[in-house]
């Protein structure tokens, strides 16, 4: 670990503007995955900047009286806390799912649901700084595509980097169009859907997200939920908990007797952003909640995908957690 | 004497204490004043040689007092006992990842960093050997002994059933919680090493031999040990190099290998290929058994793990043919790794003997039973005691084995398939010579005593058993007892390895016990109608102290018998169709392991063993990268070891055995055979639930959809 | 304090026993939470074992002086940052080098060598302690961050001299074997107590919507809220024994199976 100068945060503004003042300084949140990368010397910031002692609450209710109105989750909430809150585990109990399936009880107990949507990717070779990798040294190869790339992406990667992003919770959040709040030196506040906040790895797989340096994540933002009777996170694993995803699939129905009124389905495990099965989705769309719909949509989703050598089965266990969780979606309602 | 007071009761440990508050003392754990903190850096490259080292941005970062490559680093015996080679003797490169220098600094945090600052050339060598699936082909005979009786070919060309398949295990790693660490501590010639130690007498000497120094200048400080597995037993580089750092930068110094450095620094168990022939008589006779396996070592050592030797003892079979094909790579020298041979070889036996079951028809226990042999069929010697029938018998009683259904893929239940399987194994039981010396005192009639040798307790219960071993034979209550063990400076002892451990340690102890009551009887020149006990002689005669040492040996005709623990492994899988991952809801380990000493702790080696093989079934594998002979797997995020949730109802019940041929106490040994026959078991009630037979472990959820 | 003042019921029978098994260190075990009642309680049912323990014990609490701070000669703290916490009810002041982690603060500057390093990347759990009453992983924690805190480490579990029912839990389940993971194991168990308390569920709860009450956990709830702690010895039938033993307030059976 190179050494840093570290700062105590005391106000947002100050964060950011520390934060905007040096191109080598980095956000310090839960740590897990920054402290993590910092130790295998790839991430190598100048400054940190603590934002956990700043103040915060972790899910605010954005409803002025209406029933049914969305949840603002702050950047600084824990991904426990998150997954516990009242209003979290009964309108959108798939979050709360995803996240718990995440990591474990130690980590979620640290990592913030800002820190969890920046998570960079698992790949073994972005890990290894002896190894090339464009994500972490762009120009140097992927290492990944030519070699060991059983946990790697089978949808809308490049030939640059076929890397998957590693979170649960992003896959969920994807599911229920969230939106990532940002705000930058000059007080500006975006409001960032999950299309324009993550990317694919194209070109430039070195950026795993269209932030710019000095942003600083504020919130994410759900949409009143429709999802909350019947949904589901199914994730697939080697081992049956504390293991990043082979496959997993968050799956919400909203039904009208029958038949499906709006679904959603998103992917994990599976491409360098969280992927929305918009393929499935469409199928699916005022069809009957049937088994037989569900395996006939998840596998026209995964007919687009683009296997390598070592992850072929990911195609045949994608449809099989598709229909897994839009199953378990319809009969427990998570 | 009251015999067997506390022997063979399930004490609860007498370290628990120490451990449960955070106070046992591992090998990082001491104050060594005016410490200073190694990284080691390693290779890039597979094979080669260093062209350049560049340290000077290194040698100047904050707090760094020096750094060791082989260009300064003194003169070691590259024979000397320590394994794996990687001791900075020369620019040689042989595999990726072998050790190439130190940096010792102020802190941890400043040497860290510094190892990242240095840059090293290497002249690359385009032959490297890294592609195990490649090179395979070109394996030659391994030293490892050959088994071959009868013709195994002919008798499979006429057999009514055969089976004709091969099985694949992966490399996996020991990854003991507590990573390879030492502190090394220079006074004048002495060196003090706090070092992690399965056999402390064997660091010692290997590390002073490496150093070039008398044995006796060395000492090993190894009182508590987190986990070993085999890669604890013999030592690697990192020991001799923490005393050459502390040497050179004239302080003690503390060197850890991270858990990334563990990968590639103290051995593995290798990737094995075996190929199983079975030939059998319709009724289930075994005629044919051919085990060969072929593997890969060390580009400049050889070990091989010996898949065979279940094979060699578990069936009666007139034809038999085991060996071994050996590569050597440019990778880490193998090691031995928790039931070596016989944990992965298992797994290939006993996969075989269900695929004969299933094309005969057979009951798998039945077939086992069909081919229980009299004698050790392959050194034709006596047994010394074998009770597998019984634990095939009494674990198919206490398992529910009668309900499963021998049709595979029959068992539904929602969204799981459910299935049983069993699986045996065994593991050889020795004892070692091994020393113990027992001090008595004596306060105003109190009597108390202090066990001392020079032995390890990596976790399976030493202390505990050597107090309750003690406690009888002396007549004291067990409070009474003290262990002095993991110290070098101790009476030499065995290696607490290949589960002779406990039979060594346990029957040294009891033996320096009778030694001692007959030498204070005779110091009494009195004479007794019933055989005192020390604790009762020492307050008799009033002594204040009295010691004596022992020097046991095994049983003179020990070898006259073959003797081995046999268990029989029962398990019952919930397999998700959708998803095909494992669940081991249950699992039953039956063990005919001799005289159990304490069923606490034994239990739970018999637990933690089944544990490993879950592992190795469902887990475990390490992947390498031919294009640089680097792990791909190189953290516990992607090499994975069970978690708690991986893991169901284990039960273990113990056969009542006492062998007096195995040795005095009638002690067989438990620490490896928990492992053998796991993985075998688990794959086989896999089959049985879906019908899958998966022949490549790990049986992960890709396999099985 | 004198050990009198300490443990005034301590019989002259006891004091000249325990002089005679830990002869300078019977205060530090008094301190540290070894409580007297509690300890005699374990000497007469555990067979005396504990006792043995404790003349293990006495000559590594010899070796080892309690939380004292290391001084770290300052030429060696880069980038210092002053720092003031609270750890196992003690109040610590220190400076620091901003890359020290927690865990190399206590078990390198603080002599707290009871939290283990079994990884330092968040992959293992044998590092865990308890901070503001949440269990986290001390390797990615940066000591900087602590200020403020209140931090507990397997050494602090101990409470009023007596033993956390967990620590006892352990012993009698033998929910360890080499005891490398253990401390780590404790802490995290003690911090899921709380937990089930409030309600947090897991992956493995059935049904997520319904929130509220205290829980009852099955074996299930605790293997999956354990497996952030990997114990490479296998002890995790044990050690869901001796959690459901504490968190149920019912004696969970041991079984040991003799046959043939
Ligand atoms: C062993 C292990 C297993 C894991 N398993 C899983 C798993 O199964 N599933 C899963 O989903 N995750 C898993 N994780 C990842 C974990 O969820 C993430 O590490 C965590 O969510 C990151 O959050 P953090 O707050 O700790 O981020 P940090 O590490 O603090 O930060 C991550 C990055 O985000 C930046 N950052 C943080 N907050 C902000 C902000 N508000 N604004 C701008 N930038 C910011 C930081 O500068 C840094 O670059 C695992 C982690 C570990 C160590
Ligand atoms: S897949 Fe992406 S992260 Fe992995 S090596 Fe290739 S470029 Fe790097
Ligand atoms: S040492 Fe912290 S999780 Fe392994
Ligand atoms: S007791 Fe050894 S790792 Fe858990």
């Amino acid at each position: 670990m190179r050494p840093f100068k570290y700062t105590r945060a005391t106000t947002l503004p100050s964060a950011i503007k520390e934060l905007s003042g040096n191109a080598q300084s980095r956000i310090l949140a839960g740590g897990t995955n920054l402290l993590d990368l910092m130790k295998e010397d790839v991430e190598r910031p100048e400054a940190l900047i603590d934002i956990t002692h700043l103040p915060h609450s972790a899910v605010k209710s954005l409803s002025q009286g209406a029933a049914k109105s969305g949840v603002l989750l702050d950047a600084l909430g824990k991904n426990s806390e998150t997954a516990n809150h009242l209003l979290i585990r009964s309108q959108y109990p798939m979050l709360s799912q995803a996240i718990l399936a995440g990591a474990s009880a130690q980590i979620r107990n640290m990592a913030t649901n800002g820190g969890n949507l920046l998570q960079r990717t698992r790949c073994p070779y972005f890990y290894d700084v002896a190894m090339p990798c464009n994500k972490r040294t762009p120009g140097s190869g992927c290492g990944a595509l030519e070699g060991f790339n059983r946990m790697h992406a089978v949808f809308g990667w490049s030939d640059k980097c076929i890397a998957v992003h590693p979170s649960d919770m992003a896959v969920a959040l994807a599911a229920l169009d969230a939106k990532v709040l940002a705000q930058n030196e000059a007080g500006q506040q975006r409001r960032l859907t999950f299309d324009e906040f993550f990317r694919l790895p194209g070109d430039a797989p070195e950026k795993d997200n269209n932030l710019q340096h000095g942003d600083l994540i504020t919130g994410i933002e759900l949409p009143a939920s429709n999802f909350a009777d019947h949904s589901y996170y199914a994730k697939v694993r080697d081992r049956s908990s504390y293991a990043f995803a082979l496959v997993s699939v968050a799956a919400g129905l909203q039904l009208n007797g029958k038949q499906i009124s709006d679904v959603r389905v998103a992917m994990g495990g599976v491409a360098h952003k969280p992927w929305r099965a918009l393929t499935a989705e469409k199928m699916l769309k005022g069809k009957e909640a049937t088994e037989a719909n569900f395996k006939a949509a998840a596998k026209a989703e995964m007919a687009a995908a683009k296997p390598h050598e070592y992850n072929k089965f990911k195609i045949e266990l994608g449809e099989r957690a598709i229909a897994l969780a839009l199953t378990n979606a319809l009969n427990y309602g998570s | 004497m009251e015999a067997n007071q506390i022997t063979g009761t399930p004490l609860n440990r007498i370290d628990g204490l120490l451990k449960v508050t955070g106070k046992a003392a591992y090998a990082t754990d001491y104050p060594v004043k005016n410490l200073a903190y190694g990284y080691l850096f390693k290779s890039t490259v597979a094979s080669g040689t260093i062209t350049q080292i560049d340290d000077a941005v290194a040698k100047k970062a904050p707090g760094v007092i020096t750094i060791i490559t082989h260009l300064n680093a003194p003169k070691l015996n590259v024979k000397g006992g320590l394994r794996g080679g990687a001791l900075l003797q020369g620019p040689e490169i042989k595999f990726n990842g072998q050790h190439i220098g130190i940096v010792v600094a102020e802190t941890f945090e400043q040497a860290r960093y510094a190892a990242r600052l240095i840059k090293v050339q290497y002249s690359g060598d385009a032959q490297a050997k890294t592609d195990f699936e490649k090179l395979a082909t070109q394996a030659v005979p391994a030293k490892e002994p050959e088994v071959r009786r009868g013709d195994v070919d002919s008798a499979m060309a006429s057999a009514a059933v055969t089976v004709d398949e091969v099985y694949e295990t992966p490399i996996e790693h020991h990854h003991p919680m507590e990573p390879h660490a030492t502190i090394a501590s220079w006074e004048g010639d002495k060196l003090t090493l706090y070092n992690s130690s399965q056999i402390v007498n064997g660091a010692q000497t290997s590390a002073a031999k490496t150093l070039n120094i008398a044995p006796e200048n060395v000492r090993i400080i190894t009182p508590y040990i987190g986990g070993g597995f085999g890669s604890k037993g013999g030592q690697w580089a990192n020991l001799a190099l923490a005393a050459v750092a502390a040497k050179m930068a004239n302080r003690p110094v503390h060197l850890a290998l991270s858990r990334q450095q563990m990968f590639n620094s103290v051995g593995l168990r290798q990737h094995n290929i075996q190929h199983l022939k079975l030939a059998a008589t319709k009724e289930g006779k075994l005629l044919a058994l051919g085990h060969q396996t072929t593997t890969h070592t060390a580009i400049d050592d050889e070990y091989t793990e010996p898949c065979g030797d279940c094979s060699k003892v578990l069936y009666a079979v007139p034809n038999a043919l085991i060996n071994y094909k050996v590569v050597p790579m440019n990778i880490i020298m193998p090691t031995y790794t928790r039931g070596p041979g016989k944990s992965t070889g298992s797994f290939a036996l006993e996969s075989a003997m269900d695929e004969l079951a299933f094309k005969l028809q057979m009951d798998p226990i039945a077939l086992r039973l069909a081919n229980e042999p009299a004698q050790d069929p392959t050194t034709g010697k006596p047994w010394s005691s074998r009770k597998l029938v019984e634990c095939l018998k009494e674990g198919a009683k206490a398992f529910g084995w009668h309900k499963r259904n021998p049709q595979p893929g029959k068992n539904i239940q929602g969204d799981y398939l459910i299935g049983h399987g069993v699986a045996c194994g065994s593991y050889p039981a020795r004892q070692r010579d091994s020393s113990a010396v027992i001090k008595l005192t004596n306060d105003n009639g109190k009597v108390q005593a202090t066990v001392e040798l020079a032995a390890a307790d990596l976790g399976t219960g030493t202390y505990t058993i050597l107090a309750q071993t003690a406690a009888d034979g002396l007549g004291l209550p067990v409070a009474q007892v003290q262990i002095k063990i993991g110290d070098s400076d101790l009476p030499p002892a065995a290696g607490s390895v290949g589960s002779v451990g406990a039979t060594s340690y346990a029957n040294s102890v009891n033996d320096a016990c009778s030694k001692i009551t007959t030498e204070l009887m005779m110091k009494s020149g009195k004479q007794f109608f019933v055989r005192p006990t020390a604790a009762q002689l020492m307050a008799s005669e009033r002594l204040s102290s009295f010691e004596t040492r022992m020097d046991a040996k095994p049983l003179a005709d020990a070898d006259n018998y073959s003797a081995h623990s046999f268990n029989a492994n029962f398990a019952e899988v919930w397999v998700n169709r959708h998803t095909g991952m494992v669940k081991v809801k249950r699992f039953l380990a039956v063990t005919a392991a001799g005289k159990i000493l304490n069923p606490k702790t034994a239990r739970s080696q018999i637990i933690g063993g089944n544990v490993w093989g879950i592992g190795m079934a469902l887990t475990e594998e390490s992947v390498i990268d031919p294009r640089w002979g680097n792990f791909i797997t190189r953290s516990f995020a992607d090499y994975h070891v069970p978690v708690n949730l991986d893991v169901g109802n284990l039960e273990a019940i113990f056969i009542n055995e006492d062998d007096k041929h195995a040795n005095k106490l009638g002690v067989k040994g438990i620490g490896e055979v928990g492992i053998v026959g796991v993985a075998g078991a688990i794959a086989n009630a896999i089959f049985n639930a879906t019908g899958k037979r998966v022949r490549e472990l790990p049986i992960t959820p890709d396999k099985l959809i | 304090m004198s050990e009198e003042n300490q443990n005034p019921d301590l019989t002259d029978d006891e004091k000249r026993l325990f002089a005679d098994l830990m002869p300078e260190d019977l205060k530090e075990i008094m301190d540290s939470g070894f409580n007297r009642r509690h300890f005699l309680k374990l000497m007469s049912i555990g067979g005396a074992s504990v006792l043995a323990a404790n003349l293990l014990g006495a000559e590594q609490v010899l070796a080892r002086p309690l939380a004292t701070e290391q001084a770290a000669a300052t030429a060696a703290i880069e980038n210092g940052v002053k720092l003031s916490f609270n750890i196992n009810g003690a109040s610590r002041s220190l400076t620091v080098d901003s890359r020290m982690t927690l865990l190399d603060t206590v078990r390198e500057r603080l002599q707290l060598t009871g939290s283990k390093k079994g990884c330092d990347h968040g992959q293992c759990g044998a590092c865990t302690v308890i901070i503001d009453g949440q269990r986290v992983l001390s390797c990615l924690t940066l000591a900087a961050t602590c200020e403020g805190k209140k931090v507990t480490t397997i050494e602090g579990l101990a409470n009023n001299n007596q033993l956390h029912p967990m620590q006892e839990a352990f012993i009698k389940h033998d929910g360890f074997q080499c005891g490398y993971c253990t401390p780590g194991q404790i802490c995290s168990a003690v911090a899921l107590l709380g937990e089930a308390k409030k309600g947090d569920a897991s992956y493995v709860t059935s049904n997520i919507k319904q929130t509220g009450s205290a829980q009852q956990l099955s074996e299930d709830e605790i293997r999956e809220r354990m497996s952030g702690n990997i114990c490479r010895c296998g002890a995790y039938p044990n050690i869901v024994a001796a959690i459901m033993e504490v968190h149920s307030g019912k004696p969970v059976d041991q079984h040991f199976n003799f046959a043939g």
